[in-house]
């Protein structure tokens, strides 16, 4: 459906007195900020927490999987993309902090019409794009000193990150693998968040041909000739070189397959764009360019 | 009802039917007739046509030369709701999908034309149906669980419903029968076939595929022969079971013998190979 | 009814418990969810006239509500479609997927999953494709597809309905092998997409798509009933339907009509809901009885309930989160198939 859902004019009005109820005195960002957020999306959730606002976020969705104890401690809406009205609704938010892409529009249509404020958090899959997230999440939720901190520690790790990318000589090609289902590799192209972590640790893109995440012919795969193979870790389980450039699979006619160039990595820290970012490429660059030399002292703080 | 007297127009008339399919022609220039009160038997050996006939005769296919007419209108001409009113037609064979219970069989040959009839007048006409078809112990069984003779009683219990309830819209019908006698025993032939006749002293014309010569002679008023889907002989048994004519159309050399009373002729099988 | 059941085959009782059971579905599924709200609350929302404000007004009206009715509509439509594909194939394993209204829905609904943004940039569209997008384009493949299998299926006025199985069996072969490789060429989001949709959900139910869908059910479930007639005869075989006075070929043609109508709304709707279609007219013959007229009414109710039940479950399983429905019809439908399978003496051997 484009747009919020209509209820009849009657149940209309009557809702937007539940919503003139419901925001009363609490503006988004106000001086009494929101303590049941509904947080929808792991870096949404990452950067929460950091802030210190974990024991104000009521109820968070399936993608909320760092810190480790959020989906034990808190209730689950569900899939980010297929999430429950009535679920939600059911902790009684006073705020929604939702990830772009969160779905079904129809639900968060809903929220609003229940009168709770939902705010779609941008995900660029870049530094200043983490930085923003940082401030707005920081400004909806009233915490703005506190993001004000995290974002200049975080600034300040991308400075560091940047002088290093500048020493690269020769970048090397890497290539991030999403998931090897059935023989069928997903591989992380243009504009992809793989593309953003991979240009943060002054790497190039070897599937820069496909568009996002997009499944990868063994031919291409060749053709990208990837000096390194970017896997996720997953249910704590590091995939296995051996597995992985096993003779006759693809990635074993790679340049990474003969230095054995596999970095495996949590997905959400690499991928998700959030305050783990910067050491998240700095580890990456750190694998693939083993011979750089050592961060020199970081520059005097601008004051 | 009483007996009719000829009326002008014979209830079913059918002129110089074909019907081609696939280059082969399996009924060339047939015509026929049925006055209402009479019993016609089509005989004929395997492949001559008498199935592709009596589907000519139902409307159910249409003829590619010819015409077929019920009370002087053409069938083709006829709504299909009208028609189940003139005439019925019991098949050869019916293999149900579902476990309709043999009640509920015989009850949709009323569900149709007798829509507007009262609940009691329904109950008494499928009641009656049964029983004339010897099948009101058979009530409650599922269908698909009879034996080949009970299905087919279970058969003509339906079309028994339907002519008595398109009686109310047409005083006199057609009652079609494709090898009724197939899968009954010699008591229920009999029964079915006495069940007809009674039909005709009501005023129906029946015409019944009948692969027993015997049977159609002791029953029927004439005996209409097919051989290769033409017509050979249309006429009443006596005249018609000859000799030559069982030699030529079946390919057997079985003589006719003939009853002392009443002169009804028989044929009785006779082994060709001694021993 | 008006007719008598006729010998050993339940009747009025029959339907008052499936009336019943379908109230029960109705409160419960009101009543219950993820957000706690006591039955006298629930009441004085639902009375019409009290201008009841808040949050729990909003969760039963705009919520519940809607979600309940839209569960009724297309269980009853995929109940009955069920039941209207197998008198016309005179098969009790005919499943309204034969029509192929399935097939094309769900390869509809691939495509606009996965090449919808893309094409939209290629004619120099801005993005994203509106949601509406995906429930129209399901309907209208599905409807396409039945008309294309129509056409093959009739020859001079007349349709064979075992071609029409033939042909659908090959569309549907056809409409996998391109939606799977629509799936193969999906990335990693709008492989979710699919996979959530393949398993349906009354998730995303809202008034407006209780509006859209209701003028293609409703009118299904009203025409319905008097296909019994006809297809109690046509049970006998196409001839000697005809020769009872059904006029066979309007029947089959208004049967694939309302089928392809009524499961392209629901697919339409909810994504891939599978089982009722299959499953509830053939567990309600085991107990009324193969007569259309009473089957065809008892499959509505029953489709209805049964999904409407099946979404309170899938609503309170994981709560907060839900269950895609489709999961929850195959869990609960297959075992008590399998059980009322086991408990009857066969009857059709």
């Amino acid at each position: 459906m484009t747009g919020p859902h209509r209820l009849s004019p009657s149940r209309r009005a009557v809702f937007a007195g539940a919503f003139a109820c419901a925001l009363a005195g609490r503006p988004a960002g106000a001086a009494t900020p929101a303590t049941r957020i509904a947080s929808l999306g792991g870096a949404v959730t990452e950067i929460l927490w950091r802030l210190g606002a974990g024991p104000r976020v009521a109820i968070v969705d399936t993608t909320s999987v760092y810190p480790a104890e959020v989906l034990r401690e808190r209730p689950n809406a569900g899939y980010l993309r297929a999430l429950s009205a009535e679920g939600l609704l059911s902790v009684g938010p006073d705020l929604v902090l939702a990830a772009e892409g969160a779905g079904p529009p129809a639900v968060l249509a809903l929220l609003r019409e229940a009168g709770v404020p939902v705010e779609t958090i941008r995900e660029p899959p870049t530094a200043e794009g983490v930085r923003d997230k940082i401030a707005t999440i920081g400004r909806l939720a009233g915490l703005d000193a506190p993001a004000e901190a995290l974002s200049r520690e975080v600034e300040a790790r991308f400075a560091t990150l940047a002088r290093q990318r500048a020493r690269v000589a020769r970048p090397a090609r890497a290539l991030v693998v999403l998931s090897q289902t059935g023989g069928r590799l997903m591989a992380g192209g243009r504009g992809s968040t793989a593309d953003g972590i991979l240009a943060l640790a002054g790497l190039v893109n070897a599937a820069d041909g496909l568009e996002g995440f997009k499944p990868i012919t063994d031919e291409a795969l060749v053709a990208a000739a990837p000096d390194a193979v970017v896997m996720m870790i997953t249910e704590g389980r590091s995939p296995d070189p051996a597995t992985v450039f096993a003779p006759g699979t693809a990635l074993a006619q790679t340049p990474a397959a003969a230095r054995r160039a596999l970095v495996a990595m949590d997905g959400l820290a690499l991928l998700g764009f959030g305050p783990r970012t910067p050491e998240a490429a700095g580890a990456l660059m750190r694998a693939v360019y083993p011979d750089l030399p050592p961060d020199p002292p970081p520059a005097p703080p601008r004051e | 009802m009483t007996e009719r007297p000829p009326s002008p127009e014979p209830l079913l008339a059918a002129r110089d039917l074909a019907y081609a399919t696939g280059g082969r022609r399996l009924v060339d220039g047939v015509s026929l007739e049925a006055r209402p009160g009479s019993l016609q038997a089509i005989v004929g050996p395997n492949g001559a046509g008498k199935s592709t006939l009596l589907k000519l005769l139902s409307g159910e296919l249409a003829p590619t030369q010819g015409t077929v007419a019920y009370a002087g209108e053409a069938v083709a001409a006829i709504p299909p709701w009208r028609l189940a009113a003139l005439r019925a037609v019991l098949p050869q064979a019916a293999h149900l999908a579902f476990p309709f219970t043999a009640a509920e069989v015989a009850r949709i040959g009323l569900d149709g034309i007798g829509r507007g009839l009262g609940r009691r007048d329904r109950a008494g006409i499928l009641a009656e149906a049964l029983a004339r078809a010897d099948a009101t112990h058979l009530g409650a069984r599922a269908y698909p669980t009879l034996s080949g003779g009970e299905q087919a009683r279970v058969q003509f219990a339906r079309v028994l419903c339907q002519l008595a309830a398109g009686r109310t819209l047409a005083p006199a019908q057609v009652l079609l029968l494709d090898e009724p006698t197939a899968s009954l025993d010699l008591r229920h032939q009999g029964a079915l076939l006495d069940a007809a006749r009674d039909l005709t002293r009501r005023g129906t014309a029946v015409i019944a595929i009948l692969h027993d010569l015997n049977l159609a002679a002791a029953y029927a008023d004439a005996l209409i022969v097919l051989e290769a889907g033409r017509l050979v002989a249309n006429g009443p048994p006596a005249a018609v079971m000859r000799d030559d004519l069982i030699a030529r159309v079946f390919g057997v050399s079985w003589p006719v013998g003939r009853v002392p009373e009443g002169g009804q002729p028989f044929l009785l099988p006779r082994r060709t190979v001694a021993g | 009814m008006s007719d008598a059941a006729g010998p050993g085959r339940p009747g009025a009782p029959v339907f008052l418990g499936l009336g019943l059971l379908l109230a029960v579905a109705v409160l419960l599924s009101l009543g219950l969810g993820a957000v706690r709200i006591p039955p006298a609350r629930i009441v004085a929302i639902l009375t019409p006239g009290a201008a009841e404000a808040g949050r729990d007004a909003l969760v039963v009206l705009g919520i519940r509500l809607p979600r309940t009715l839209l569960g009724l509509m297309v269980g009853a439509g995929l109940a009955v479609s069920g039941a209207l594909m197998q008198g016309l194939f005179r098969n009790p394993l005919s499943d309204p997927a034969l029509v192929g209204v399935s097939a094309g829905s769900g390869l509809a609904a691939a495509a606009v999953i996965v090449l919808g943004d893309r094409l939209l940039a290629g004619m120099g569209l801005p993005g994203p494709l509106p949601y509406a997008a995906l429930p129209v384009a399901a309907f209208l493949g599905g409807l396409g597809a039945t008309l294309g299998l129509y056409r093959i299926a009739t020859r001079a006025g007349r349709t064979s309905v075992a071609t029409l199985l033939l042909a659908g069996i090959a569309l549907g072969a056809l409409s996998g092998a391109l939606t799977g490789l629509l799936v193969y060429a999906s990335d990693d989001r709008q492989l979710r997409d699919l996979t959530f949709w393949s398993l349906g959900s009354l998730g995303g139910a809202t008034w407006t798509k209780v509006w859209a869908t209701a003028p293609a059910l409703l009118p299904v479930l009203v025409l319905v009933p008097f296909l019994g007639r006809g297809l109690n005869a046509l049970v006998l075989g196409e001839a000697e339907a005809f020769h009872l006075g059904v006029p066979v070929e309007r029947l089959k043609r208004l049967a694939i009509l309302l089928v392809a109508v009524a499961v392209g709304a629901g697919v339409a709707a909810s994504g891939v809901i599978g089982f009722v279609g299959l499953v509830v007219p053939h567990a309600l013959r085991l107990v009324i009885g193969p007569d259309h007229r009473r089957l065809l009414p008892a499959s509505a109710l029953l489709g209805g309930a049964f999904l409407v039940l099946a979404d309170v479950a899938a609503r309170l399983v994981v709560a907060p989160a839900e269950l895609p429905i489709g999961i929850v019809t195959a869990f609960v439908g297959a075992p008590v198939f399998l059980w009322l399978l086991l408990g009857k003496p066969r009857q059709d051997d």
